[in-house]
Formats: C-alpha cells, structure tokens, sequence
C-alpha cells in the first residue's frame, strides 16, 4: 500500500519544536545538576522561550496553513503564542525565588511548565479541532501535576484533584461537543467547518446546537465562567502561586483563543444564537464574580474571583463581536495577564517560607515598609479595577466600546456597573497596604533580580499600555481580522 | 431482516443490563465486572458498525487497562469492597433532571435526522486507513500525543516518587 | 491657536507631577526638602499660570493656547489642550489653591510627609488637566485620575476615626458617576462616527454634530446627556447626589478638603457648562426645570442642614451644597448673567470655601478639634488677627457688597430672576439662610468670654499660616470690588456657549445624506482604524484651528 506523506512543513512549528525541545532538554540536563542547583534550569528555558519567540517573528509575514490545514500561521495564531511565551517567561522569572523558598525546586516544574506552553500554542494555532483538543490536553494535564507540585501541602494536593476531576469533566463536555460538530458538518476542521456553514447548510440542525452547547460549557470550565466556576476559587488557591498566576494568566488566554477561533470564526453564521447564550453568560460571570472576591480575605482566593470576573468582561466584548471587539479581546487579555502576573509577583514577594502572608490584613501597612513592591501592588490593584491611566483601563475602555458600538448598551452598563463593584474590593488591598498600622514585625523580604525583572516588566507594560496603547490596538486589529473573513 | 439486527439488539440489551448493574449494583466489586460486560458489549456493537479498530481499541484500552486498574483500585482501598455501599445520595432528583433532559435532547437530535453528515462509510477494512490518516493528515495530533503522555508520564512520576531526604 | 507657539498648558499642568517625581528620588527622611520642592513646583505652576490671563485674547470664543498632537490615532484620540475664558480662571483658580495647599500642610502634615507631597502633586496635574482636556479621552483619564490620589490623601492622612469609610465612599460615588458618563462618552462618539465617517473624540469635533433629540425623555440625546449629568451632578455634588461630600469634606485633611471644596466639585460644574450646554442643547433646555428644582432643593437644604451643625467642618462642607446649588442655578438660567456668575462664582466659592477650611484647619491643629461647642468663645481676645481674616472670609462667603461672593451671586441672581422671580427668590432665601449660619459659627466661635482654659495659651497665626490666606483674601477684594477683567475674559466664552445653546441644532451638523447611509450599513469600523486628521470631511464649513 502505497502511503505518500504530505509536505512535512517543519518550518511553521519551529517555535513549538523549540519549545519542546528545550523541555526535553531541561528533563536531560536535571539529572546532572545537584539538588540544590536548579536555577540553571530556569535560564535554560527562559533561553528557550526567546528562540522560540525569536523563530516566531519570521512567521509574521504571510498567513498560510500547514500539516494539512490543521494548523494555521495567522496573525492571530502569532499573537497568542507570542502573548503566551510572555507569560511562561514572567511566570518562570516569578518562580525560581518561590520554589526554592518552598523547597520544591525541581527541574520537572520547567519541563511542565514549558509542555504547558507548547499545549497553549497549540490552542492558538489549532485549525482542527483535533489539535485544539490535543494542545488543550497537554495544557491541562501538565497543569494538574504543576497544582499539585507542592506535595507537602494539602491545600495544593487538593487542588491538583479537584483540577483534574472537574479538568477531565470539561474535556468530556468539549470531546462530545466535538464530536457532534463533527456530525453536524462531518469535518473536525475548523475552516471545513466555516465553508460548511457560510455556504447556506441548514442552521437549525439540532446537532449543531448541542455541540455548540457542548462546547460553551467545555470552554466555561476551562475559563471560569459562571455557572462551571466552581473549582477556580479552590484550585487557585490551593497550588503554588506561581502556578495560580500562571494559570490565571495563560489558560484563560489560551481557552479563549480557542474559544474564538471556533465561535467567531467557525460557528460565525450561528452568532445569533450562541451571542444570547454568552450574553447571560457574561452578565452572571461578572456579577457574581466581583460580588463574592468582595467577601474574600484571602488574596488569592480574591485574584481568583476577580479572574472570574473578568472572563465576564471578556465575554461581553465576544458578545459585541465584530473588528472592534475581537480586536479587544487580545488587548485585554495581554493587559490582563501583565497586571495579574505582576500582582501575583508581589503576593509571591511578600511571602516567607511557610507563612506566605496571604490574607489581606497581611498587608496591612506593607506601603511604608515595602514601599516599592506596594507601589507595583497599588499599580495592578488600579489596573486590574480599570482605573487609567493603566492596560486595565484601556482594556475596559475598549471591551465596552465594542459593546456600546454593538448596540449592547444594556450589556455595557451591567459591565461598568460591576467595575464599580470590583473597585471596592481592589481598593482594599491599597486600604490594608497604605491607611492601616503594619502588624507586629515579620521578618524581612527576600527578593530576586529574576522577581524584580518580571516586576519590571509587568508595571512598564501595565503603564506602556495604558499611555500609549496605540500600536498595540493595530497590532489587535490586525490579529483579529483573519477570524472575521 | 439480516442477521444485524437480532445481534444489535442482543448487545444493546448486554450494554444496558450490564450498565445497570453497575449503577445499581450494591456489591462493588460485582458492578466493577459487569463494566467489563458494558464495554465488551459497546465494542460489539462497534463490529457491527464496522468498526473493528475501535472495538479493538475499546476492548484494549477500556476491558484490558481501566478495568483492571478500578479492581486494582478497589482491592487496595478494602473498605469500599464490601457490600452495602450507598448508592444514591440527595442530588438524586437533579441529576435525573439533567441526565434525563440529556437523554431527551439527544433522542430529538437523532429524530431529526442529520442532513449534513455526508461522511461516507468506508467499505474496505478501515484499520489501514485510520492508519494511513494517522500517518499523513493527522500526523502532527499524532506527535503531539506523544509529547501529551511525555507530560503525563513525567506529571505521574512528580506526584508519586518517593521524596528522598 | 496658540499665540505662544509655546506649549504653556502642558507646563502648567505638568511642573506640579515633574516635582512628585524629583519628590521620588528624595529621601523620605527629609521632610523639609520634600516641602520645598513641592511647594517650588506649585508655586512655579501657578507662576507660569500667570501668564495666561495677559495672553489670554478676551474677544474670541475659540480655544487658546491650543497643543493638539496625535496620540492613539487608531482610536481618534489625540493629545488636546486649549482654554477659552470658561476654563481659564479655573485653571489659575487650580495653581494658586494648590500652592496653598502645600503651604498650608507644612506643619500639620508629619507622617508620611513623602508621600503626601507626591500625591497632592499628582492631583493638581489631574485637575489641571481635566480643565485643559478638549479630547474626551484625555479629559476622562485626567478625570479619572484625580481620584486615586484623593482616595489616598483622605485615607492615609484623614481624620482617623471615619477616614476609610470616608475614602472609599468617595471614591465609589464619583467612579459610579463617571463610568456612566463613560458610557455617554462612547455613545456620542460612535453615533458622530456613524454620521460623519470621522471616529474622534475630539470635543470640538463631536460638539459640531446634532444628536438626535425628541421631547421623550429616552431620546438619544436626553439619554447621554442624563449619562453626563450624573457623572457631573455627584460631581458638585447636587442634591440628592451630594451625601459622599459631607464625609469627604470632614474626614480629609485641611488641604484635601480645601482642594475638594475649592476646585474638585468645580469639575462637575465646569462640565456642566463645557459638555452639557453645548454639546446637547436641547436636552439642556429640556431638563432646566429638574435642574433649577434640584439648584433650590440644594441651596435651601444646604442652608437649613448648616443651621444644625455642630461640627465645623461638617458645616463648610454643608455650606458647599448650598453654594454649588447657586452655581447651577445660575448656569440653568441660560443668560449670559446666570452663566457668568454661574462661572464667577465657582472661583469665588473656590477661594472662600478653600479659606473657610484653612480657617478650621488652622483651629483644628491647635485644637484637635472641630466641635464648636469644643472649640469654645471668644478666640477674636486671644488671636485676633485669626478672628479678623476669619470675618472677611466669612463675610465673603455670605456675599457682602465689596466682596467677591457679592459679584457671583448678585449677577445669578439677575440671571434667575430674568427667567423666573420664583427661582430667584428662593435662591435669595438661601442667601439669607447662609448669612444666618455663618454669622452664627463666627459669633459663637470668636466672640463672647474666653472662657475655656485651653484656649487661654492659643498662639495667633504664624506668618507662614497668615500667607496661605492673604492671597485668598486679596483676591476676594479684588473680585468684588472690579470684578470686569474676570468678566471680561469670560463673557465671549459664556456667550458662545449660550449661542450654541439658543441655535441648538439648527447650528449644528444636520445628520447628512450620504453620511446616514454610512451609518446605517455599515457593522464595522471602516475608518476607524485610518489616522483621523484634525479636519472632517463629513462637517462643511470647519475652520481651521
């Protein structure tokens, strides 16, 4: 039997194989460095990340597909994987001070670390829905075991569990979803799927609807979405914080980028229908969201809840639709990250070994005695509650102009409203920080340059954007207009 | 009237009586065999659907490897072995409703019928072409499961080594 | 235009920021070299501010010593600043409060002094700007701005005791305010998008086109201009928006209040005038009786709730309710004397509201305390250089003929009077009212026997403390007594305005032809995401700025 392989287009996964390739590397190198000597391996897959980045700028150019259409080389595709080596090389830089003071530095935490990255890229490029569920895998099952990494702790084993159980249920939902896309249009390919579906097939048949259900659940789990939030509180609070702000960060973009490419791309003709279902969405996500981190005290449990809001916000700019709110998304989830990556680099900062000071009145008066690490905290806090001029606020600036521009006037007020609601828990944390007596002495902080340097990096980009956010919006634009035909 | 359907409806009612002995089965370890049962006959009913793989598949990965691994399970964990588990708790009601609106949707979802599925069924033996389809149109998912159970594998080592110091 | 060629308004507003940052670089020990850059900076801000009035051309309407740089092109957001003589005495009103208020911290500020100075700076470049903005995007983050740092002056450095709830309580309320507004912002832009093919938020721009408008109350133009009110009236704050002020007002250390009475409630009455007025017309006309009926809710329930005060600065802060109801009075009256004074007299209650918290501030911090029944009679014995600005500052703020407050809400109440004698009579009865309390806080205060111990050994003001009040002063006698340069300066503005008003959208950019079938098919942006340049092809007849 005669089997004639197709164009092994080895050049439009470069980044990826890098990336890949630097895990295996990392897997390698680990068992020659001591115990106590692991920080080489951070560098290493810091190295790492920037090849790949650097191999991803010639790719810019043409959009085209590769491996039989089941990738694509677009601009959007670029624009995530470039958002999502971001984030791995801020959460690996936020690490290396955290997993030795906790004593779990192991080479296999940047060997996950990058798998997770290679299965977020994978989301961004997938053309098939194949790929998509395979890199959504290998995101997910190296995040599992990273929850689970601190195996002292019980919170963070509980954590890992709960990810896991209620991480495996949403594969379910999407795997069926899935499958009855695939029934309806009978192509697990995106762009088939599109074809399909613009050239006049039948709306209304029921199949699509339930796979299109199928996957607004499955992908509501993976983003935290009211009502399938549930386990983000708990998992997020219970696995190694960097770990939380990685996932906060990078699922959520990667999940949505996904969730994008199938429902503003694909599922395009259906937009009428599935926008009402994400309109109830967005508005119970952000309620609820922000009303309950108000009742929070932990901060992380707090970050949690606020990332469950702001998946509402970026829900309302799906709903919008159109240039203007695709184009939003990917503003606001670069702004998103920066500022959560650089709250959770603070969170990690103010921590000791064993006591990592994570309930509010923990930082009561850190203002006066950190005075720096605070000022970034009082940066992300007001960014994060989308007051200029920082990313946030031009985040949220541009979500609900794309709703408002939309004609989803009703939709925009409930978000403004609810920011509102979600500056009052924000503001607390600067309230603890600046206007209450500091607690009985506790040790002093240790920091890192690698900790400062993703400092750095995060309030420059939370100001960058927020003053001079032009480039970066064309950039969004041009990203988003492949999905839009 | 072939012989299929006889045959489909032998295996239909061996899945669901299984099935049902699993969910409403008081002794533990009898509802783990009869999963055995279920799956042998779910890949039953893939032969007549003319899919051998995937009934090989199944009886491979579901009867060979999960199985095993829920009796290995539940012969570690002794106290759950014994009869008398309970088996319905309160959410009874609301998972009915949701099991049953599933159920219900689906049902009207097949009435329907599927208009658009034009897939055409393979006549000749489908595993060299799943094979071939593995090898060509899918063979970057194919590598990137590998680098999956690479992660897996390396996930299940992190959480069950022994620590040394 | 900018007869300058020199970009004079990004100066000003920028020293005061460009001195919190050398303030960063200090450190936090040296409290005096804190003070003094801060108080160069300020100072060197309202010097430069100076010069505005003389270069200042009093017989245009248009924009002054305009900058207009591209910004985020992509979104139509340019970088523009301009003045015109509605803008302008607030502007100067802004640097000499703030220079003030450094001042007037000097010593009652003792912790955290670094901080302190870093924010006070950052809130006058705020507020400078917010008078400045004549982009709706800049304009909203200066806007925005303004409140993080106020939050902090008043949590950090309030009075202890309600500081937090007082804080967050502000900074809730106005946030509310202005995301709506935020929303009424983005409506007019996409709707004046849709006409002219031009995406901007250049107000001058947007002020050109007519928003459609229908006697229902949820026309569109009824509906962005209620978005704007809201933001502007929690602003003032008008009634029943104005509950935050008192707590503000009473918590926040003697500059904060100073600078929120004296020039941030002149934000949402300054919007008023520069957004509401022109840009919608006909809402404007169709909402002056809920406007002049919430005015007179105010300025004689301001009145009658000061009548009852037992804490001084709970009554200032009352009194401003009063007076901020007079100055929208005056700005609804729609006539060149209402607005004028409307306008006038937001600097003039700037100035004697800001002094009357110097006042108890300078009490307070011998005292520790702003009881009046507390403070004790009879202080005019033991300070009586205190006793005697008090009383000018006091009468100022009742109106005296002579003084500024006399000018302001003499010409409201010609202004009001002309439309309605009802009006101007309630408003008198406020006048009234106000002269009762006043007088009744400064008899119970400095006159009678001296009687309480601890104000036996009360020291009379220091020089520093007697020079944050005499340029108040001297400004109160210059206004009341030839008040015509302010006028002057204001009065083709204010007439502009009124223009605008009276024409409605028969001055305006009738929604054209080719330009509603743009807007009515097209789902995208097209020309979004083009450069916009600064003249419109859609709005005819442009001039060239």
């Amino acid at each position: 039997m005669e089997i004639t392989l197709p164009p092994v287009d080895l050049g439009a996964i470069t980044p990826e194989l890098i990336v890949t390739g630097t895990a295996l590397v990392i897997l390698l190198v680990d068992l020659f460095l001591p115990r106590d000597r692991k920080t080489p391996l951070a560098y290493l897959s810091l190295l790492g990340l920037v090849l790949a980045f650097a191999a991803s700028l010639p790719l810019w150019g043409r959009a085209r597909y590769a491996f039989k259409e089941s990738i694509s080389l677009d601009p959007f595709s670029l624009f995530f994987s470039s958002l999502f080596l971001l984030i791995a090389a801020l959460t690996i830089l936020i690490s290396t001070n955290y997993l030795e003071r906790e004593e779990i530095h192991r080479g296999e935490y940047y060997a996950l670390l990058l798998f997770a990255t290679l299965g977020m890229m994978l989301l961004a490029k997938g053309m098939d829905l194949v790929v998509l569920f395979l890199g959504l895998e290998t995101l997910s099952i190296s995040l599992y075991t990273l929850a689970g990494f601190m195996r002292a702790r019980l919170r963070s084993n509980e954590s890992a569990l709960k990810y896991l159980l209620l991480g495996a249920f949403a594969s379910g939902f999407l795997l069926y979803g899935i499958a009855f896309l695939y029934g309806a249009t009978g192509t697990t390919n995106l762009k088939k799927v599109a074809v399909f579906l613009g050239k006049g097939a039948p709306l209304s048949d029921p199949f699509l609807f339930i796979g299109a259900g199928l996957l607004i659940v499955g992908f509501g789990f993976k983003v935290a979405t009211v009502p399938f939030h549930m386990w983000a509180p708990d998992v997020y609070e219970g696995a190694p914080t960097s770990v939380t702000a990685f996932m906060i960060a990078g699922t959520k973009a990667a999940a949505f980028s996904a969730f994008l490419r199938i429902f503003l791309y694909s599922l395009a003709p259906l937009k009428p229908n599935w926008s009402a279902v994400l309109w109830v969405l967005a508005v119970l996500t952000m309620t609820l969201g922000n009303v309950v981190a108000i009742a929070q005290q932990n901060i992380k449990r707090m970050l949690a809840y606020s990332s469950i809001a702001h998946a509402g916000y970026i829900l309302v700019a799906v709903v919008a639709g159109g240039e203007l709110g695709g184009s939003s998304i990917l503003f606001y989830l670069l702004a998103y990250a920066l500022m959560n990556l650089g709250a959770f680099a603070v969170v990690i900062l103010l921590g000791q070994k064993g006591e990592e000071n994570l309930n509010l009145p923990d930082y009561a008066g850190v203002g006066y005695r950190h005075p720096l690490p605070a000022l970034a905290m009082a940066i992300f806090m007001f960014s994060l509650a989308g007051i200029p001029p920082t990313a946030g606020f031009m985040g949220k600036f541009y979500v609900f102009s794309a709703a408002v521009k939309a004609g989803y006037i009703g939709l925009a007020i409930i978000g403004v409203l609810n920011s509102v609601v979600s500056v009052f828990f924000y503001l607390r944390v600067t309230v603890m920080m600046y206007m209450r007596e500091p607690r009985a002495e506790v040790g002093p902080i240790y920091t890192s340059p690698a900790l400062a340097a993703a400092l750095v990096i995060a309030v420059w980009g939370t100001l960058q954007l927020g003053l001079f956010p032009g480039r970066l919006l064309e950039l969004a634009l041009r990203s988003i207009r492949p999905l839009l035909g | 009237m072939s012989i299929e359907l006889p045959v489909f409806y032998f295996l239909a009612a061996i899945t669901i009586g299984a099935a049902l002995i699993v969910v409403l089965g008081r002794n533990i370890v009898h509802c783990a065999f009869s999963l055995v049962l279920a799956f042998f006959g779910v890949a039953g009913l893939y032969v007549l659907l003319d899919a051998e793989f995937l009934a090989a598949v199944q009886v491979l990965i579901y009867v060979g490897g999960i199985t095993i691994l829920l009796l290995f399970a539940i012969m570690l964990t002794s106290r759950a072995s014994g009869p008398g588990v309970r088996i319905l708790n309160e959410q009874l009601g609301l998972s009915a409703l949701i099991a049953g609106g599933l159920f219900f949707l689906l049902i009207y979802a097949l009435w329907k019928g599927i208009p658009a599925l034009a897939i055409k069924v393979p006549t000749q033996a489908n595993v060299p072409t799943i094979g071939r389809v593995l090898m060509t149109s899918y063979v970057l998912p194919f590598e990137v499961a590998s680098v999956l159970l690479l992660a897996a594998l390396v996930g299940a080592l992190i959480l069950a080594r022994k620590e040394k110091d | 235009m900018n007869v300058l060629n020199f970009p004079i308004l990004s100066l000003v507003t920028y020293l005061p920021i460009l001195g919190a940052i050398v303030i960063l670089f200090l450190s936090k020990e040296r409290h005096e070299a804190i003070r003094w850059v801060a108080m160069v900076f300020s100072t060197a801000s309202f010097v430069v501010s100076l010069w505005l009035p003389f270069y200042f051309d009093s017989t245009t309407a248009e924009m002054q010593f305009v900058e207009k740089l591209p910004w985020i092109q992509y979104l139509g957001v340019s970088y523009f600043m301009g003045i015109d003589g509605i803008s302008l005495w607030l502007v100067l009103l802004t640097t000499m409060l703030c220079a003030i208020s450094v001042l007037c911290s000097w010593e009652a500020i003792t912790e955290r002094v670094k901080e302190y100075h870093v924010f006070l700076l950052i809130l006058e470049t705020g507020m400078l700007g917010v008078f400045m903005a004549l982009d709706f995007f800049l304009f909203y983050i200066f806007w925005e701005v303004v409140l993080v740092p106020m939050y902090f002056l008043i949590g950090v450095w309030g009075h202890p005791a309600r500081k937090l709830y007082a804080a967050i309580k502000f900074f809730l309320f106005t946030l509310f305010g202005s995301v709506i507004m935020l929303l009424g912002i983005l409506a007019i832009y996409f709707y004046h998008g849709g006409q002219t093919g031009v995406y901007t938020f250049d107000v001058l721009e947007l002020m050109k086109t007519a928003y459609p408008y229908s006697s229902a109350l949820l026309s569109f133009q009824n509906l962005v201009w209620l978005a704007f009110f809201l933001s502007f009236a929690i602003k003032v704050p008008m009634f029943p928006f104005h509950t935050w002020l008192p707590d503000a007002h009473t918590e926040a250390p003697t500059a904060g209040s100073v600078i929120l009475a004296g020039i941030l409630l002149k934000m949402g009455t300054y919007g008023f005038v520069r957004f509401n007025l022109p840009m919608f017309p006909e809402s404007s006309k169709h909402f002056v009786t809920f406007m002049v009926t919430l005015s007179i809710i105010a300025i004689i329930y301001g009145a009658m709730v000061c009548l009852v005060q037992r804490d001084m600065k709970r009554l200032i802060a009352f009194s401003s309710v009063s007076h901020m109801g007079f100055v929208m009075l005056g700005m609804f009256a729609l006539n060149a004397q209402g607005v004028q004074g409307s306008i006038l007299q937001m600097v003039n209650h700037g100035l004697s509201t800001g002094a009357l918290f110097l006042i108890v501030g300078l009490i307070y911090d011998r005292r520790h305390t702003r009881m009046i029944a507390e403070i004790g009679s009879g202080l005019s014995k033991q300070m009586p250089v205190y006793a005697t600005l008090f009383a000018i500052v006091m009468l100022s703020s009742i109106g005296l003929p002579g003084l500024n407050g006399f000018i302001g809400e003499f010409l409201i109440l010609v202004g009001a009077f002309k439309v309605n004698y009802i009006w101007a009579s309630f408003a008198v009865t406020g006048i009234i009212l106000g002269a009762a309390y006043m007088l009744w806080l400064f008899q119970r205060t400095m006159f009678g026997p001296l009687e309480k111990p601890e104000n036996m050994k009360l020291l009379d003001l220091n020089a520093r403390e007697i020079a944050t009040l005499v340029p108040i002063v001297i400004m109160f006698f210059w206004i009341g007594l030839y008040p015509s340069p302010f006028l002057k300066r204001m009065e083709v503005s204010v007439n502009h305005v009124l223009e605008q008003v009276e024409k409605g959208q028969a001055g305006k950019v009738n929604p054209g032809t080719k330009a509603a079938s743009v807007g009515a098919t097209e789902r995208h942006l097209p020309s979004i995401i083009q450069p916009t340049s600064g003249t419109s092809e859609g709005a005819p007849g442009v001039r060239e700025r």
